[in-house]
């Protein structure tokens, strides 16, 4: 017997314990911004933008995975912002590759739609579509270290955020 | 109001004036008070220590001394809450009260001739807490209530404080006091450090194993806090 | 192995690394509280995912399958093991058919079970952890102390001391962002390298076939997008019906963990990168045994948050350690037993029973009542030690039998100074109660 049989065997049969469906009730007054701040990102202006990284790289699917390693700031754009958390949905598409968001050293995400909550965001991405896709909320960071908070852990050191209509 | 007294093992044994001042309120408050003589204990010390197959002789002493009763009331959180869970006899099951569940559920008071005017430091016993709901929890996202601050808030001058961990737990946990001595007495001191901080003069809680648990680390510190149960308090002229 | 009563005693020998430790993780807990006070949903929540679990598992089998079937179609190889020796033996053997020697795994609780890394070295493949703190540990030969916050146990001075033995580091600096820069230096070599990342799993979703990696440091996705061979292990247990039930738990997962609003990075894997392999391994390892027990079925909602342990007054003064296993804390002192009865019989007793983990615990396992039906389970299986079980005989014997419960006790309280030494484990450190000379029945008895 496989171990596939032998543990769905053990498994055995089912019950009728129903799933809740859709959760009902949550909170919708979250403000983004404030939420990005609390993770750690910084939200500016376009203009603001070309001040702090007027030599920032922009998406090529040209860049292979290993390429990036040398890139300084790296700009994307995302589908959607969340904001009771500040997290931005990216996909696969509107990244170089895969890898993008967390080699470069600085990241720079544009976003221009926003939902209020987890539940509003998995409404908003219906099934999948993508063969990768991530919630990113602020820099990298750990507390690792005798929970001292350190910004950039593997990940970008930095989010900067314009949030544009 | 017909109310057989349950006694715990211990209270029998060590903190007679706890079921005296239980006695006592309850009269005082109109009951008429049945105090089985060949009640022993609720056997919780042995189900807790994972020999609940052996609280049979128990379980049916505790029924012989107390069926026919519709209340039945005990100065101890962990041990009514024990009876409530685990006791075979739905009947008891339905009928036992810890005393300040029964004081503010079942009769119905909105003064006590009581008097302690004393600063004392509250400790909210985990099963009366948790298990009884006498109070509400900090880990839970609810309004806060507390059975029994509102009774104290009856009791002419006393104030009373909580510590700065308002609800963690005390360390006594049943034979986990000797199995554990270390991690349980590193958790008494830290609970009386807190109480220290507030200046008290006393420590109050519903269950008196939480007390003794309390009162061994104070005397062996010289201190000279006390424990009370909270009955003692209500009960206090 | 120390016990846990032993391996505590030692650990709080050091007061006031106690209260170090203790003060630390009960801030994380004061977090959660205050991310948990936020949201008037919370219990709601909690009570919406206990459902979503309680469903699952109860439906398991066709969960899993309908996972398999979809993630199979978009590109992913799943593996079956019914035990740690079999998903080590796969694990393997995928590295091996690359032909790599160096990999990189992020955090994964379940390759702790297996001992995967142990495994892996004993044939000639060297594990890199990736997770700050799971690389700290393994610098320094320990296991880690949390699920969640693996080198919670050390001050910045031993991380110092660890770096500047393995990185060089200058001697004596503790300072946490000049050490976890020169981590990420040093890590970001090996991400670049490797060719085969492991990680684990958080959440895997049945109806879409994905599964979604949560990480804080981003080291998951650093290994994971540049390897040419991504597998990621998982315990049966850590399926979810729908897309759509993530936005529960990911709500629920860091609030609950760090009081943080979410991870940094929370990842959705649905196929394989272009030209890259990727392989899910599914674990039974006892999981299934557990399932089939009402009584402990509920521990498999777990979705490793440690809310448990932080709140636990008894974990926080003994540390992860004194737990000798994997997985600490309350939630791993129901998991342990099921996988060594004897090995871990101790651990259901590191408890006072006070509840608070229950009720910290996103998905509303009862923890504590389990933890009082392993001490059952465990004394009717005989592992008991023969002085308890006399004891305990004895003490139904006296209670049973009213008469002799009265004049033992008027024994106990006449001669109770004898119990006045340091023979007696609570005189230790504590005075015993004043007996009185009378009790309340004889008190009551002559009134």
């Amino acid at each position: 017997m496989s171990a596939r049989e032998e543990i769905l065997g053990k498994i055995g049969s089912h019950d009728a314990v129903k799933h809740p469906g859709a959760f009902q009730g949550a909170s919708s007054d979250f403000d983004f911004k404030a939420s990005l701040e609390v993770v750690g990102a910084r939200v500016v202006s376009p203009e603001e933008l070309e001040v702090l990284f007027p030599g920032r790289r922009r998406y090529d699917k040209t860049m292979d995975g290993l390429s990036l390693a040398d890139v300084e700031v790296l700009e994307i754009d995302g589908e959607f912002g969340v904001a009771e958390n500040g997290a931005i949905w990216l996909t696969e598409e509107a990244m170089p590759h895969r890898v993008a968001p967390f080699i470069c050293q600085h990241l720079v995400i544009n976003v221009s739609e926003i939902v209020p909550t987890m539940h509003a965001a998995y409404e908003r991405l219906g099934g999948v579509n993508s063969g990768f896709g991530l919630f990113l909320a602020g820099p990298s960071k750990t507390a690792d270290i005798e929970q001292s908070l350190v910004i950039g852990a593997h990940g970008a050191r930095s989010l900067t955020v314009v949030i544009r209509s | 109001m017909r109310v057989a007294l349950f006694v715990p093992c211990y209270i029998d044994q060590f903190y007679p004036q706890v079921a005296v001042a239980s006695l006592e309120l309850l009269e005082k408050l109109g009951c008429e008070v049945v105090v089985p003589k060949d009640q022993t204990c609720c056997g919780q010390p042995m189900a807790n220590s994972g020999f609940s197959s052996s609280t049979a002789g128990c379980d049916t002493n505790f029924s012989n001394n107390f069926e026919g009763f519709d209340y039945i009331v005990g100065p101890s959180g962990s041990c009514v809450l024990h009876l409530k869970e685990h006791h075979p006899s739905e009947k008891i099951r339905n009928s036992v009260y810890e005393i300040c569940e029964f004081l503010t559920d079942v009769l119905n008071f909105s003064s006590l001739n009581a008097s302690f005017p004393h600063r004392v430091g509250l400790h909210q016993s985990c099963h009366g807490q948790r298990g009884l709901r006498l109070s509400s929890m900090s880990e839970r996202n609810e309004k806060p209530f507390s059975k029994l601050q509102d009774l104290l808030s009856l009791v002419d001058g006393v104030e009373v404080v909580l510590p700065a961990r308002v609800d963690e737990c005390c360390g006594f946990g049943g034979t986990f006091c000797v199995t554990e001595e270390a991690v349980s007495v590193k958790m008494g001191q830290d609970r009386i450090k807190e109480h220290n901080a507030n200046e008290v003069e006393y420590i109050v809680g519903a269950d008196t194993s939480c007390l003794m648990q309390l009162e061994g680390i104070l005397r062996r510190q010289g201190s000279k806090v006390q424990v009370k149960h909270i009955v003692e308090i209500l009960n206090h002229a | 192995m120390l016990s846990h009563a032993e391996a505590s005693e030692k650990f709080i020998a050091d007061a006031e690394r106690t209260d170090w430790h203790d003060e630390t993780l009960w801030f994380v807990r004061a977090k959660r509280d205050k991310a948990s006070k936020v949201l008037p949903e919370w219990e709601a929540l909690r009570e919406h995912a206990s459902q979503i679990k309680d469903h699952t598992l109860a439906n398991l089998g066709s969960y899993l399958q309908a996972f398999e079937a979809k993630a199979q179609a978009n590109g992913i190889k799943v593996h079956w093991a019914k035990d740690a020796a079999e998903h080590n033996a796969i694990v393997h053997g995928i590295i091996a058919a690359q032909g790599s020697q160096l990999l990189v795994k992020s955090k994964s609780m379940l390759t702790e079970e297996c001992h995967l890394n142990d495994y892996l070295a004993k044939n000639g493949i060297e594990v890199v952890d990736t997770d700050l703190g799971e690389r700290i540990v393994q610098f320094r030969k320990e296991a880690p102390s949390h699920i969640v916050l693996p080198a919670i146990h050390l001050k910045k001075e031993d991380v110092g001391e660890t770096f500047y033995q393995h990185l060089g580091t200058p001697k004596g600096n503790k300072d946490p962002q000049f050490l976890t820069e020169a981590a990420r230096q040093h890590l970001r070599g090996h991400f670049l390298a490797s060719e085969v990342a492991i990680t684990g799993v958080n959440f895997a979703v049945a109806e879409t076939g994905e599964f979604v990696v949560c990480t804080n440091e981003g080291n998951a996705d650093m290994g994971a997008h540049l390897a040419k061979v991504h597998i990621a292990c998982m315990g049966i247990e850590k399926i979810i019906p729908k897309r759509a039930d993530l936005a529960v738990f990911l709500r629920l997962l860091a609030r609950s963990a760090t009081g943080q609003l979410i991870t940094t990075y929370s990842s959705h894997f649905h196929k394989p990168r272009e030209g890259q392999e990727m392989h899910i391994v599914l674990l039974d390892n006892g999981r299934t045994r557990q399932l089939a027990d009402p009584k402990y079925k509920n521990s498999l909602k777990c979705i490793r948050c440690a809310a448990c342990f932080n709140t636990c007054p008894v974990y926080r003064r003994s540390g992860g350690h004194s737990y000798h296993q994997p997985v600490a804390g309350p939630i791993g002192s129901i998991l342990a037993p099921n996988i060594d009865k004897k090995a871990n019989a101790d651990l259901p007793f590191a408890s006072t029973l006070c509840g608070s983990c229950s009720n910290v615990c996103p998905v509303k396992i009862n923890i504590h009542e389990q933890l009082w039906f392993w001490r059952q389970d465990l004394m009717a299986a005989g592992l008991a030690p023969v002085s308890k079980f006399i004891g305990m005989k004895l003490m139904a014997f006296v209670l049973t039998h009213p008469l002799i419960y009265r004049m033992g006790g008027a024994v106990m309280r006449r001669f109770s100074r004898l119990l006045n030494t340091r023979l007696n484990p609570w005189y230790k450190q504590r005075e015993m109660p004043i007996a009185p000379k009378a009790s309340f029945q004889d008190w009551y008895q002559k009134r």
